[in-house]
Formats: structure tokens, C-alpha cells, sequence
């Protein structure tokens, strides 16, 4: 068994140009090395013991579930994407993982040859979308790959919001997941998207998401890290229009053994405009996080304005937090400020609580609920923030 | 505003230090590294065996290092057509008067005798690789305190010497200790004894005068239990036309309750390559300072670090570098936690002017079971136009509990309302700029004894000279 030639077979009925990416993502696979601890992304983040190969078998081809607003406008194209590759070539073609590249290393390789289940959303220009858009990603089995692909085009002046689940039925599943993500900004449209990643406990997962925001376009990107033994996500926005505004929120909650990483970047390729980041995450147990996140000012990119914190609330001696937020500045007409924090619940507040009676258990749940929420109100839309306060509700508890 | 004599920082130093005084040597080791050369440096210092052995282990792991593939592009040096030792006279002069004339001419136009007339209690002068000048007051050496350079108390101070050396920064620590470690000569070397404290300042003056000439100073410094320390270290260097290399090593002891405080200003020419290994590590209560301003060189890679190695230990970094045209200053500090109840600061504070890049480089670890530690770090960046630039690389790993740590950075141009304040009293764009950027470093300067803190602001003036409004 094994990612080969042969498994791409199962993938039938997909038109030429999607085959032959395919097979050029795999043979970018082939010839990729395993990341090592000498590149500096992957220091303390070890992959060594993670061989795909033993979960090649696809769960599903097509296995997302979409909840769609009763009524779509006109001209919004809500599909799966592989059926999008073959109804509308001229929009996929061109945009499917040209923000995500698919040689960028092994995992964006085999992600890209494989990938199935995933969505494709275009909306035209002025459209607006009032109640959100969800897509599920489910893995009922374990032992399997599942490998969803999200393509988001939001023409000139459009709003909407979409939220991406990805949901194990047994959360004891072992596999190889992944969960990646392009969006295209156009003119003015502002653009709410959540992923909330609750796979199984065992599973080794790999995102990457990257948006391309035009002129005076708003991204509200917000990520929840909850599920797998290993999880690992990129996040990054190009900000290439001027007056474009990206907003990059996370929280993660990791227990047990769970190991994230999460790598950012906020690129200003153009002047005017604004990002806005802010990782916060608890880790309890013998869990272990890792951030590190790059604002870069480009040259040319006077008069924008940066902002990138990682947050980390450590609630147990074993448990590891790193965090490594950069800055590389090439403008000086520019606002940036950066900022990162490990420590405990504050002893001081502890205290406070304690001291009016309630117990250390309880002070210490409402502490880390504090703690949250002033990026849980952050999530765009109230769907999916309902959904994430009951997931960590259940998870602190 | 006083005015300003018209010159420019790294191309004038004839005119202001009347520098380039012809060489006159009494050894000068052939250009290259090879193992020969080695052997004859430590022939020529009549270093014992063990020290010969050391050298030469340094060498080989120097060779099998590979070149850092982070930080400045250091592609460019050529380490076969150094000098990795020269002696420029033959004996240790006692007094100033026993100085050769043409190396007192020099140290007087840097004003180093003036100095040392008002309140300095030793100048250890270093004049190419071999320190020529040693002076110590008499108390010090009636309290125990030795202060001399490291060959003379490798010779005279053996046992002392053996038990420290190398313990901090190993040769294998990385490609450029172990490079300090082959060919080192010269630099200060500092043992201060049990509880006793040294109020005066000691200081060194170091400078690279020869052409292709390395500079492989190691200082070591010891501060036994209770005891005090400041030592300060300013450069000055000549310009040249080819590149030159300076790659120093300092490793600092200080032991349980004593306090050291390390003060660099340097300045070398912009053609130089700073490439220094600092470290020190801190026992318990103890603590180490380090202030460290980073102005010269064309690539500057250094982070001073300080290992708190026992409860109660303390370590501090205040950092300042600017960085002109053509000049990379990386840059920052190192702070590893290995006991509980540790806690440290850094302070970092850069200017980027002319197409100069600064980067702020940092590591803070906490290892496992050094529990209830605190760590903050602050970094500040300024830059003065649009070529320029500055990065920030901070690493932050917690392996610890009740573990506070924080890291806040920001990075802004003069701002148009303090510019405009200032104009509007009558004072040149210029001047005003001088006196923001003065005014920005100065949690740094107010650090500095007040000659220095003169100097740094004179050169800060200096350097904004015809600065692009």
C-alpha cells in the first residue's frame, strides 16, 4: 500500500487538467524530503514517525455534507469541488492551489494529488449572503486518509460567511487528515470564514490556508485547533489590494499528548493596508504548542498597519508552549507591534475567586473561559460561535 | 543645539584618530589557518601543552562546522587570507611612558590617558592582538582582584585559568568559538575574590589596526561568591579597504550572590565582521548584566546570553544597535533558564537609517522543572527612511510550569507630531531627529558611565549627519 500512481486511479471521471495536476502534485511528493529538524519550520515539529503511506486508502470521495441557505441568490456556484472542476473549468482551473502551492513541501504534495471532499463556492459580484454557509467534512472510520480542499471566490462588493467543520464520529480514529483552504477576495467584499477542526485524538492532520485580498476587501478568518495527536496549520494572507483588512483569529485547546503548530504570516504587498492576529490557546496535560507567525512588510507597503499576538495559558507542568512571533520590516511609514505570552492562570486572580468563595476548580474553568472570550467574540457570524463556545464549554468542563 | 563638525562615520577616522600608524610588528603569523600556524601562535606564547592541544582540537572542529545558514550572509569572508596573529612589541610595558611613541600617539588622540587620569582603575589597551599597555591600581591588587590580559594569566595564573577556560563557551559551541579557540591572543582576563566589590569600572580599549588583520580576543571573567564587577569594553577601529574579521569569545563566571556588569560600545569600521560569542552563566542570587551597543562593523552577529543556572539567579540584556548603509546588525540576546525561580529581562532597542538593516534576534528556554521562572522581553525598533529595515526573530520555548513569559515588540518611524513639536520651536529637522533617536536609546545611555554616554551620543549625532529627512 501506499500514495502510488496506481491509487490515483480511484479518482475517476475528472477532466484532464485535474488528472495531470494530480499526478505532477504526486510526483512533487516523490521527490520532496521528509522535513528534517534542520529547517527551521519543522525544528520542533517532528513528523519522523508519520508515514501517510499506511492510510492511502480515501475514506470517501466526495464525502462532505453541505447545509446551504434555503435559497441561494442567482449566480452563486455551491458545489463539491471535484463536480466544480468539471462544470466550471474556467474558474477552477486557474485558482485551484495557486495560493496553496502544491510543491511547497511532502504534505502540500499529497494533499494537493489526493485531496477529495471539499467545496467550491463562487459568488458573484455584488451578491450577498445573509444566513451562512456550512460544509462538514466527516471520517467515520479510522485508519484512512481524508483530505478536503475548500475553494472560495468572492467577487467584487460580495458578504458572506462560510464555516468548515471537520468531524470525527470516533474520536479514538487513527488516519491521516487534512483540511485546506484557498480564498480569493475581490474589490470590496468582505468575507467571514470559520474552520473548526475536531478530528479524532489520534489522527495527523495538515491545513493549509491562504487568502488573497484586493483592494478594500475584508477577511475574517477565525480557526478552531481541537482535535488530533498531531495538527498542524498555516495560515497566511497576502494582502495585495490597498485598503484590504485581514483578521486572523484562533483559539486551540490541546490535552493528552496533543502536539499543534501553527505558522503565520501576514504579508503586506501593498500600502494602506491593515492585519490584525491573535492565537490564544490553553494546553493541559503533556500537550505541546508551537506558534510562529511572520508579519512582512514589503517594500513598497507604506502606511499599513500590523498587529500579531499569541497567547498561551499553561495548565500543567508538562505541558510545552513555544511561541515565535517575527517581524520583518521593509517600510518605515508603518504601524507594528507584536506580542507574545506563556503562563499560568494568573495566581493573583486565582486568589480573587477563591477568596469570594468559589471553588479552585470552578475559579480556575471561569479563568480559562475568560480567557477566551474576548476572541470568541470575535468569531464573524453566530452560527458558528454558538458552535465553538459549546465545543470548548464541553472540553474545559 | 551645539553644531556639529561635517563628518561621516567610518570614512573620516584619519582625520578624527589620526589612525594608520605604520605597522610595525615583532611576529606576524603567515596569512591562512592550517594547523602549522596554530602551533606556532602557541609556540610563540610558550602556552603549555594542554593549551597547544585545545588549539588544535578547535581547529579541527572549526573545519567540520558548517557555516551558520541563519543570520547575515557571511559567504564572503575568506578565511584563508587572514592574519591570525601578529605581535606588535615585544614585552608588556609597564607604564604609559614604556609604550612604543607610535602606539601613544595613537591612544592619545582616542584620549585614553585622559581617561584613565580620572577615574579609570585599569586601562588594558589592546593594540593588534597583544595587549601592549597594562595598568592596575594598587588597591586592586591589594583586595586579590587579578586584572590582566588572558596570556599573561594563562601563564602566570595556571591552575585558575585551567579550571575556567572553556567551560562556558566550548569550542564546539559553534563555528566561530571554535575558531576563537584555535588562534585566540589576547583580551581581558578578570578574577575578582569573595565579596569583594570593585566600584570603579575596569576597561579595555580594543582596536584592529593591521590590514586583513583578525582580532581573536578572549575575555574571561570570574566573580567569585558575593563579589562585583563592571567592566567595560569600547572599540574604535581604522577604516580599510578589505574586509576584516573579528571574532571574539567572552565567557563569564558569577558565582552565588555576585553581580557582574558587562558594557560594550562598538564601533569597529563598516568593513568589519563582528562575529562574537558572549556567555555567561549565573549561579544562585546571582546576577549578570550585559549592556551592549552595537554601531559599527558592515555585519554584526551577536547575542549575549546568560545561563541562570541556580535558583535566585538574574540575567539582563539591554541591547542597542544602528545600523547605517551597507550595515546589518544582527543582534540580541540569549536567556536559558535551567533552574527554578529564575528571571530575566531583555531590552532591545535598534535604528535603521540609510538602507541599514537591524534584526533583533532572541532565544528564551525554559527547560523542563525550572518552574516559576519569569521572562519579558521588549524590543523596540526605529526606522528613519524607506530603505531601511528591520526584523524581529524571537524564540520562546517554555518547558516549565507556573512560567511567565512575555515578548512585546514594535516598530515606527519618527513620529510627524514629535517632529513637528520640535520644528515648530525653531529646531532643524534634523537636529530634532537627533534628539528623538538620542531620546529613544536613552534607557541605554542613562546605563552608561557618563564618558561613555558622551561618546554614544556624539556618535549617534554623527551618524545622523545629512540624514534623509
Amino acid at each position: 500500500m501506499g500514495f502510488t500512481a496506481e491509487s490515483l486511479g480511484v479518482l475517476q471521471g475528472e477532466p484532464d487538467w485535474l488528472r495531470e495536476r494530480r499526478q505532477s502534485a504526486l510526483h512533487s511528493f516523490e521527490g520532496l524530503p521528509v522535513p528534517s529538524k534542520t529547517d527551521e519550520e519543522w525544528r520542533r515539529t517532528d513528523v519522523s514517525r508519520f508515514d501517510p503511506g499506511q492510510f492511502s486508502k480515501l475514506e470517501h470521495l466526495d464525502g462532505q455534507k453541505l447545509v446551504l441557505p434555503s435559497a441561494l441568490p442567482k449566480g452563486v456556484i455551491l458545489k463539491p469541488l471535484r463536480q466544480a472542476a468539471k462544470d466550471h473549468p474556467e474558474l477552477v482551473e486557474p485558482r485551484l492551489f495557486s495560493l496553496v502551492r502544491a510543491d511547497r513541501d511532502r504534505f502540500t504534495a499529497l494533499h494537493a494529488a489526493f485531496f477529495t471532499g471539499g467545496t467550491f463556492l463562487y459568488v458573484p459580484d455584488g451578491v450577498v449572503i445573509d444566513t451562512p454557509i456550512v460544509g462538514q467534512h466527516f471520517s467515520h472510520e479510522g485508519g484512512t486518509s481524508v483530505l478536503p480542499h475548500t475553494l472560495i471566490v468572492a467577487g467584487k462588493n460580495t458578504q458572506f460567511n462560510y464555516l468548515d467543520e471537520y468531524i470525527a464520529e470516533n474520536d479514538s480514529e487513527t488516519g491521516y487528515r487534512s483540511g485546506s483552504t484557498e480564498i480569493f477576495l475581490g474589490d470590496g467584499s468582505q468575507v467571514g470564514y470559520v474552520a473548526v477542526q475536531k478530528w479524532g485524538r489520534n489522527v495527523w492532520h495538515f491545513a493549509d490556508q491562504r487568502a488573497e485580498l484586493q483592494k478594500d476587501s475584508t477577511l475574517r478568518l477565525f480557526n478552531v485547533t481541537l482535535g488530533g495527536k498531531f495538527s498542524k496549520t498555516r495560515v497566511e494572507a497576502s494582502l495585495a489590494g490597498e485598503g484590504s483588512n485581514a483578521e486572523l483569529k484562533a483559539i486551540y485547546f490541546a490535552s493528552g499528548e496533543q502536539f499543534f503548530d501553527f505558522h503565520t504570516l501576514q504579508d503586506h504587498r501593498v500600502g494602506n493596508t491593515r492585519s490584525d492576529l491573535l492565537f490564544k490557546g490553553a494546553l493541559q496535560d503533556v500537550s505541546r504548542a508551537v506558534y510562529a507567525g511572520l508579519i512582512k512588510i514589503e517594500k513598497h507597503a507604506a502606511r499599513s498597519d500590523a498587529y500579531q499576538a499569541n497567547r498561551n495559558l499553561v495548565l500543567s507542568d508538562k505541558a510545552k508552549a513555544t511561541s515565535i512571533p517575527m517581524l520583518e520590516i521593509d517600510n518605515n511609514d508603518v504601524r507594528c507591534t507584536h506580542g507574545a505570552t506563556v503562563g499560568p492562570v494568573d495566581p493573583e486572580h486565582l486568589f480573587y475567586l477563591r477568596s469570594r468563595g468559589i471553588p479552585e476548580p470552578t475559579a480556575k474553568r471561569m479563568l480559562i473561559q475568560g480567557f477566551f472570550g474576548d476572541v470568541l467574540d470575535r468569531i464573524p457570524f453566530e452560527h458558528a460561535r454558538k458552535l465553538v463556545e459549546a465545543e470548548l464549554e464541553s472540553r474545559i468542563g | 543645539m551645539a553644531t556639529v563638525p561635517k563628518v561621516e562615520v567610518g570614512t573620516d577616522y584619519k582625520e578624527k584618530y589620526g589612525f594608520f600608524v605604520p605597522e610595525e610588528y615583532v611576529f606576524k603569523a603567515k596569512r591562512g589557518l592550517n594547523p602549522e600556524i596554530v602551533k606556532e601562535i602557541s609556540w610563540m606564547k610558550q602556552e603549555p601543552e594542554w593549551m597547544t592541544k585545545m588549539r588544535l582540537r578547535s581547529l579541527e572542529i572549526f573545519r567540520k562546522k558548517p557555516m551558520p545558514r541563519w543570520g547575515a550572509d557571511l559567504s564572503v569572508i575568506d578565511f584563508e587570507n587572514i592574519f591570525y596573529y601578529l605581535k606588535a612589541s615585544d614585552k608588556q610595558s609597564k607604564t604609559w611612558e614604556e609604550l612604543p611613541p607610535d602606539i601613544k600617539a595613537t591612544y592619545d588622540r582616542l584620549g585614553v590617558p585622559e581617561a584613565e587620569r580620572k577615574f579609570l582603575a585599569g586601562v588594558s589597551a589592546q593594540y593588534e592582538s597583544e595587549v601592549v599597555y597594562h595598568s592596575l591600581q594598587e588597591e586592586l591588587t591589594k583586595k586579590g582582584v587579578i586584572f590582566t590580559d588572558t596570556d599573561s594569566a594563562l601563564r602566570d595564573h595556571p591552575e585558575l585559568f585551567k579550571e575556567y577556560f572553556g567551560t562556558v563557551i566550548p569550542p564546539a559551541d559553534n563555528k566561530f568559538s571554535a575558531l576563537n579557540t584555535a588562534v585566540w591572543s589576547g583580551g581581558s582576563f578578570i578574577y575578582v575574590p569573595k565579596g569583594v566589590r570593585v566600584d570603579i569600572p575596569l576597561q579595555a580599549y580594543f582596536r584592529i589596526n593591521a590590514e586583513n588583520m583578525g582580532q581573536f580576543e578572549r575575555t574571561l571573567i570570574i566573580c567569585d561568591e558575593g563579589s562585583f564587577v563592571h567592566y567595560i569594553e569600547g572599540c574604535t577601529a581604522p577604516i580599510y579597504t578589505t574586509d576584516s574579521l573579528h571574532s571574539a569569545v567572552v565567557e563569564i563566571i558569577v558565582k552565588k550572590n555576585a553581580r557582574c556588569r558587562y558594557t560594550t560600545i562598538q564601533n569597529w569600521s563598516t568593513n568589519v565582521f563582528n562575529l562574537v560569542t558572549k556567555r555567561a552563566m549565573a549561579y544562585a542570587d546571582a546576577t549578570m548584566e550585559w549592556v551592549d551597543g552595537n554601531l559599527g562593523s558592515q555585519i554584526t552577529m551577536k547575542y549575549p546570553s546568560v545561563y541562570l543556572m541556580e535558583p535566585g539567579a538574574k540575567g539582563d540584556v539591554l541591547s542597542v544597535a544602528f545600523a547605517g548603509k551597507g550595515q546589518h546588525q544582527d543582534a540580541g540576546g540569549k536567556m536559558i533558564h535551567v533552574a527554578p525561580n529564575t528571571t530575566s529581562t531583555i531590552t532591545s532597542k535598534s535604528i535603521s537609517k540609510g538602507g541599514g538593516r537591524t534584526s533583533y534576534r532572541g532565544h528564551i528556554k525554559i527547560y523542563p522543572g525550572a518552574n516559576n521562572c519569569k521572562s519579558f522581553v521588549k524590543c523596540d525598533a526605529l526606522l528613519l527612511d524607506d530603505e531601511s529595515r528591520s526584523d524581529t526573530y524571537p524564540y520562546n520555548d517554555v518547558d516549565a510550569e507556573n512560567v511567565t513569559l512575555g515578548h512585546e515588540a514594535t516598530v515606527s518611524k519618527v513620529s510627524d507630531e514629535q517632529l513637528f513639536y520640535l520644528m515648530s520651536r525653531g529646531i532643524t529637522r534634523n537636529e530634532a531627529e537627533t534628539m528623538i533617536v538620542n531620546g529613544f536609546i536613552e534607557p541605554f545611555t542613562k546605563e552608561l558611565p557618563l564618558e561613555y554616554a558622551v561618546e554614544l551620543n556624539r556618535l549617534i549625532q554623527l551618524e545622523m549627519e545629512g540624514s534623509v529627512g
